[in-house]
């Protein structure tokens, strides 16, 4: 401690130290909160179609076309750990050939300061909604829930399943429009 | 060019070191508190980071130059002695004290 840079060392040092507690302590005053919200999904239309699947080995896949609204409200998971919210709504459904299956139709990402009250109404899927096979035409239970993965400052990356969720069968034919 | 950095004195005695360690320990945990204390209310981590940076430079004001605080209990050296014959009896004693001075 004799000189300035060794005075400099230490002093640099400590606050690191310092640092990491603090940051330690923001994680654990928000490690075990519940980062669930009810979530109110809505299926307008459902369009079903027959085509061809590149990235398939068979011929014609199913390929379902969801017209849906959300309307989530996602203030109180946003604390000063969280950074972002991403946000993805999945279609989860059983068939013959695949007893599970789940598809990632629609996600966004939210930063925080974003608007935290969404009301999405009639939004198209982002991504298509291929299944392995036909297994879409007559289904009787397809259910759809929105997720959404915690990025936080300083800590671990829950990922939160929404505490609403509709069902609804897939319509019994090709290229006819079901509304619900 | 290094030269000039190296003759501007910067040393302070034992006690003084003792003093800016004590002092930079305290601003910096005292920043920390009421920078976890403030974050915690405005819902901010980064105020938090902001106060301790604050703690961080203000401390670095208060203990890297060597103000005279730090120098009021120099060592005490023993006088200089003449160059005489004597002289040859009092190298080992001397050669005592530099090897404390350098910690």
């Amino acid at each position: 401690m004799n000189t300035v840079l060794s005075r400099a060392n230490s002093l640099f040092a400590f606050s690191l130290s310092v640092m990491a507690v603090l940051t330690f302590g923001c994680f654990i005053t928000t490690a075990f909160k519940d980062r669930r919200v009810p979530v109110d999904i809505r299926v307008s239309r459902v369009l079903l179609k027959n085509v061809d699947d590149f990235t398939g080995p068979r011929e014609r896949s199913d390929l379902g076309f969801v017209t849906f609204d959300l309307s989530p409200h996602l203030q109180p998971i946003f604390d000063w750990n969280v950074k972002q919210l991403f946000i993805y709504l999945s279609a989860e459904y059983a068939t013959k050939a695949n007893s599970l299956n789940q598809v990632v139709l629609w996600d966004k990402i939210l930063i925080r300061g974003d608007n935290t009250k969404l009301n999405l109404k009639d939004m198209k899927s982002k991504y298509f909604f291929f299944d392995d096979g036909n297994g879409l035409r007559s289904n009787k239970n397809i259910t759809l829930t929105l997720s959404w993965n915690v990025v936080p400052n300083a800590g671990i990356l829950p990922l939160v399943v929404g505490s609403g969720h509709v069902s609804l069968p897939f319509p019994e034919s090709y290229e006819n429009t079901k509304s619900y | 060019m290094l030269s000039i950095f190296k003759s501007i004195p910067t040393h302070m005695d034992y006690k003084g070191q003792k003093l800016a360690e004590q002092i930079f320990q305290g601003v910096i945990l005292i920043s920390a508190v009421i920078g976890f204390v403030y974050g915690l209310i405005v819902e901010q981590f980064g105020w938090t980071v902001y106060i301790v940076l604050g703690g961080f430079a203000v401390s670095c004001l208060l203990t890297l130059p060597p103000w005279p605080m730090y120098r009021k209990n120099p060592l005490p050296w023993q006088p200089v002695l003449p160059e005489t014959s004597a002289e040859s009896n009092q190298k080992p004693p001397e050669n005592i004290q530099k090897k404390k001075k350098h910690k």
